[in-house]
């Protein structure tokens, strides 16, 4: 420990050692698998709603990685079967998240499918659910004294309406809601898949 | 903040020259380190039970749609035709001597394909039928193999091909009700079944526009009924089926999102939208869908095991049968207990989480009771089993039962 | 699957067989060194003498005065500006923390929704506030172990400058929407170029001056800094390389890079800073200089591999989680290593604690490190994980490691760096106590409210007959909890910077001491 020289060279192997395990053996071994038979990739609109969902943060609340059964009772949620790699193969960002603070959205479209629910949800959430904590996005619509031909109105319950004048969804929320609805991963899964079986237990019941 | 305490501690404290590696350091590093192959190797094993799990799903899937005609049958429709296909009197008709059986090939496959709703006649008794339609549950292959294998034990015999189930599915493609009786079926496929019972239609009533234009574009801008639930009531992954659910159950659940007393976030609001006299007409318009099913298993549940679990119950746990109050095939019998069948596997499980985390508020009340009895496996196991199987028949009379 | 659990094997036995050559190596004595190389940091008279600059105290030496001057520009600069990240970092905190419960608060414009303002609170605390907080300290211990003047100070300079200007630019871009939407490397990939070259720029000072050196002993803090200065660039470089990765093969680079900012660069950092400071001030080495060694590499060996552990359960390989689960556990060697050392010096000499701020801060610190580190062995176990994963309580433990063992160390730091530097002593003493309190009880009250929240919001997660609505009613009061704490956090930071501000533009008469040179 008297030598600048091998400390630092010992220590960039070590972290080679470690970039090798972490980075090149999983990205090899996933790099294998092809592209999920049941899933399409993103069309433009709905990349444009994917570029939006990452700017404004959503990931940082909402995850897209339901867990296994063994694990949790995510499917039973309605967030849909345990996700794997080949699920993914589109995905650039990554938007897997680490938090839940809302719930799961890798099957938000299977699971919530209206359009124009999501866009009332985004205009305001608690007009939906009381409880909710999630941002509201009133920049991502107008509001209009009345509707023109080819505007996407946003229906409101009656106490969060403004008299008179009706809210229209901005081209960045019908992205925002193109994108949501393509998450649907409910197509089966292939033989060989990727994730982490740790909690595994043979279908036994407990 | 004085300025005395540099002189703090004059004497120094004497340190051993060379200063050992305290011996706790080593049992821990020795304990981690075992502990650490450990996990390995119990790790390797769950990802080997993964994906076998992965494959012995599949592989059931596989066998379920390679089974023998007779073991359809023992399946899909000894529960009601008896396996013997006797039937049950006054209510199931049997195979045996049936003319439809008996009919040429073509009818036992539009019966499948389709189901009944209506009167039918067999051997001089009269049936109020509500057969279900199994054209979704059960690909070609399986449907030839079931109607070879009925004919042959109960009718003229005769091979039925794949290939001939695939020309009369087209046939009738467009069609998106069950057959209305016996006599529809005797004048449309084979007149030699004989005279039938006449078909009924129920009255429609002016609301039934209204529930139509509720369903497919929404109350007043609302979100619509179809925008989730499908344009046929066939809901989706994690959205309910609603098609053939009895027309009371409807109405009365979207009173109870109305008042609170079933709280939910996503129907609370479109619910309160909607009259009495809307939920009634809703309530029909759903019941009335023959809308095929696109449920299948999703929750890894034990398919086998569920199936226990609906025919049979488990005595060990004190479960009784699903069947046993859902009906036979889940059907639903009264306004009070709806159609399980067909239902999505996420919503069936979910619900009797739900339902078994009621059970110490509401004491004495059954569906929690035995919801709280399941476990986490069996509600997955039920519930992707009911997923397996057909729709239950529509009906505008089924609350006549 | 043979192939991936022989790798697997591999992997851990390297590891291993790392830390028993290592063991073998230490208590066979095959390195010579000692006591006599932790005495490295004192110059003659030093040692068993309080070293407190808070209060003014300090030895004559000319050498060491020779030094400091050679640091002084660059390091002021890397800590003046840290510190005004700090305050911008933590304001931003606070209004994401807010936002969380009074989800209609400022929701007119793009710019200020929770994701944005959430992103800019990361990304300025731990690139601006304690990325430069560690550099400037590293930058000001190195030569002085080493005895020399700082080789190339300009370097360090024009590393400060461009990182300061790329960060600036990278938050920028996150606030307008321009995100490359990675957590951690929201830094859009051309901007990193800038943070690239000025981290670059600010390690080869600190390399030539090691080449250079005066001492034939490295000391411990030496190993941390070179490390994690030769370590961060490679991580951040290969972290941003845009278009190799794709899907859960980018998530498993995320989290590598992720983990590794905390594991190679903020605990480097922070970890050479205790282990300078706290001998320094009490004046009494470390309680065993051999066992650092072990802290040392067995970090190096574990910590690097720990990453993965935050997709537990996820769409990646099981053999690379697992791999994960065991280093994370096995991080329990270095930190029991780091743990003896630092706290038993500390323990032996409570005076010391009671007497020196600065000290209380570090020494806090590094028990926040033993506690952090303890912590998220345990929650990388399946069983732990299961409940307190995509919960607050990881927001806690992020918090319990970069806030209570990285801040608390730098915040010691500079109180004890920044009176050398300008040969001045703090205008408000007064008000790094009040600091001091304002910190440990703001950061009592977020960590408990964030564990004792983010555990019940688990466990409400993995009942399947609660609906998710439960996991988020119950939470709230526990966020306006965690606001509470950041708010009186906050206040502490605006109080450093006071100080700070003062203590480079108030020359107090009389508070000139030449002493302190």
């Amino acid at each position: 420990m008297n030598r600048s020289l091998p400390l630092v060279i010992l220590a960039m192997a070590i972290l080679a050692f470690a970039t090798v395990m972490l980075v090149v053996a999983p990205k090899v071994q996933i790099g294998r698998e092809p592209a999920a038979a049941g899933l399409k990739p993103y069309t433009t609109e709905q990349l444009r709603g994917r570029a939006l969902y990452s700017s404004l943060g959503c990931v940082y609340c909402h995850s897209q990685q339901p867990r296994a059964p063994d694990q949790a009772p995510d499917a039973e949620r309605g967030w849909g079967r345990a996700s794997i790699a080949a699920d993914y193969a589109y995905d650039s960002p990554h938007l897997m998240g680490t938090m839940r603070t809302g719930p799961d959205l890798l099957n938000v479209g299977a699971r919530l499918p209206s359009a124009s629910w999501q866009l009332t949800h985004l205009y305001q959430p608690r007009a939906v659910s009381a409880w909710s904590i999630m941002p509201a996005y009133p920049f991502l619509f107008e509001v209009k004294d009345r509707a023109s031909p080819g505007d996407r109105v946003v229906w409101l319950p009656e106490d969060r309406r403004i008299p008179g004048k009706v809210v229209v969804a901005k081209p960045e929320a019908r992205d925002l809601v193109a994108y949501l609805l393509s998450l649907d991963r409910t197509y089966p899964v292939p033989r060989s898949a990727i994730r982490d079986d740790g909690y595994s237990r043979g279908g036994a019941t407990q | 903040m004085t300025t005395d305490r540099e002189s703090v501690d004059e004497a120094f404290e004497p340190y051993e020259p060379k200063r050992r590696v305290p011996l706790p350091v080593y049992w821990v590093a020795i304990a981690l380190a075992l502990w650490g192959a450990l996990t390995l190797l119990r790790d390797s094993s769950a990802d080997r039970t993964g994906a076998k799990q992965r494959i012995a799903e599949a592989t059931t899937l596989e066998r379920r749609q390679t089974a023998t005609g007779s073991a359809l049958f023992a399946e899909r429709c000894a529960t009601c035709h008896q396996a013997d296909g006797t039937g049950v009197d006054g209510a199931i008709p049997p195979l045996a001597g049936s003319p439809f059986v008996g009919a040429s090939p073509g009818v036992i496959v539009q019966i499948l394909l389709h189901g009944i709703e209506g009167p039918i006649s067999v051997n001089g008794s009269d049936f109020d039928g509500h057969m279900p339609a199994f054209g979704s549950v059960l690909d070609d292959d399986q449907l030839a193999r079931l109607a070879t294998s009925v004919r042959g034990t109960w009718g003229p015999g005769g091979s039925i091909s794949p290939g001939f189930v695939a020309t009369e599915r087209a046939r009738t493609a467009q069609r998106t009700s069950p057959w209305h009786g016996g006599d529809e079926i005797a004048t449309t496929l084979d007149r030699t079944i004989g005279v039938q019972p006449a078909y009924l239609p129920a009255p429609r009533s002016p609301d039934d526009l209204t529930a139509q234009s509720i369903a497919s574009i929404g109350k007043a801008g609302g979100w619509s009924c179809a925008s989730c639930h499908g344009s046929h009531g066939e809901g989706r992954d994690g959205v309910p089926r609603l098609a053939g659910l009895s027309p009371d159950y409807i109405a009365r659940q979207l009173l109870a999102f109305t008042d609170g007393s079933r709280p939910n976030d996503i129907m609370r609001p479109v619910a309160q939208q909607l009259t009495a006299a809307d939920r009634v007409a809703l309530g029909r318009l759903f019941a009335s869908l023959a809308t095929p099913s696109s449920s299948h298993p999703a929750l890894e549940g034990d398919v086998a095991r569920g199936a226990e679990l609906a025919l049979q119950g488990d005595d060990r746990r004190n479960l009784p049968s699903c069947f046993s109050c859902h009906g036979p095939s889940g059907f639903g019998v009264s306004p009070n207990i709806p159609s399980i069948a067909a239902q999505r596997p996420s919503y069936t499980a979910g619900r009797l989480a739900a339902l078994a985390r009621l059970t110490s508020r509401q004491p004495g009340s059954i569906m929690p009771a035995i919801a709280g009895r399941l476990s986490d496996a069996d509600r997955r196991a039920v519930a992707d089993y009911l997923a397996t199987l057909p729709p239950s028949p529509a009906t505008s009379s089924k609350d006549a039962r | 699957m043979l192939t991936i659990g022989l790798f697997l094997a591999i992997s851990f036995l390297v590891s291993l067989a790392g830390l028993a050559a290592l063991i073998w190596a230490v208590s066979t004595d095959q390195f010579s060194f000692g006591q006599k190389q932790a005495r490295v940091i004192f110059h003659e008279g030093e040692e068993g003498r309080l070293d407190d600059p808070t209060a003014g105290s300090a030895p004559t030496d000319t050498e060491r005065a020779a030094i400091d001057a050679s640091t002084a520009w660059p390091v002021s600069l890397f800590l003046g500006v840290a510190v005004l990240w700090l305050v911008l970092g933590s304001l931003f905190g606070l209004v994401a923390s807010l936002k969380l419960h009074l989800p209609d608060w400022l929701d007119g414009s793009a710019v200020l929704t929770f994701g944005r303002i959430r992103t800019l609170h990361l990304t300025l605390v731990i690139y601006g506030w304690l990325s430069l907080a560690g550099i400037g300290t590293a930058t000001w211990i190195v030569p002085r172990i080493f005895h020399t003047p700082l080789r190339s100070p300009r370097f360090a300079t024009w590393g400060a400058i461009i990182w300061n200007a790329g960060l600036t630019a990278g938050c920028i871009a996150i606030a307008s929407g321009w995100t490359d939407g990675e957590e951690w490397l929201e830094i859009p990939w051309q901007i990193d170029t800038l943070l690239a070259i000025g981290g670059g720029l600010a390690v080869v000072p600190l390399l030539r001056t090691a080449f250079a050196r005066s001492v034939e002993h490295i000391y411990v803090s030496g190993w941390y800094f070179l490390a994690a200065l030769c370590w961060f660039p490679a991580l951040f470089i290969v972290a941003n390389i845009p278009g190799i990765f794709v899907g859960a093969e980018q998530a498993t680079v995320n989290w590598w890079f992720a983990h590794n900012v905390l594991g190679l660069w903020l605990t480097p950092l922070g970890l050479g800073a205790a282990y300078y400071f706290i001998p320094k001030i009490i004046g009494k080495p470390v309680y065993s200089y051999s066992l650092s060694l072990i802290g040392f590499w067995a970090l190096a060996l574990f910590y690097s591999q720990v990453g993965i552990h935050h997709l537990i359960g996820g769409p990646v390989p099981t053999w690379v989680v697992t791999l994960s689960i065991v280093q994370s556990v096995m991080m329990f060697v270095p930190v029991l290593a780091v743990a003896i050392n630092q706290h038993v010096v500390v323990a032996r000499n409570l005076w010391a604690f009671k007497a020196s701020l600065p000290l209380r801060f570090i020494s806090l610190g590094a028990i926040m490190y033993t506690l952090a580190s303890f912590e998220g062995s345990l929650e990388a176990l399946r069983s732990i994980n299961t409940v307190t994963h995509f919960t607050q309580f990881t927001i806690g433990h992020a918090h319990l490691g970069a806030y209570g063992f990285a801040s608390f160390i730098m915040f010691g730091s500079i109180y004890y760096m920044l009176p050398r530097i300008t040969g001045r002593l703090w205008p408000w003493p007064g008000l790094i106590t009040a600091h001091f309190w304002c910190v440990v009880v703001g950061f009592v009250i977020y960590f408990i409210a964030l564990s004792v929240g983010g555990w019940l919001q688990g466990v409400a997660m993995l009942d399947a007959g609660r609906p998710f609505a439960d996991s988020v009613i119950l939470l709230k009061p526990y966020l306006e909890a965690r606001s509470v704490g950041g708010m009186v956090m906050t206040i502490g930071h605006v109080l450093l910077a006071i100080n700070v501000v003062s203590i480079f533009v108030l020359a107090r008469p009389g508070s000139r001491n030449g002493a302190l040179a």
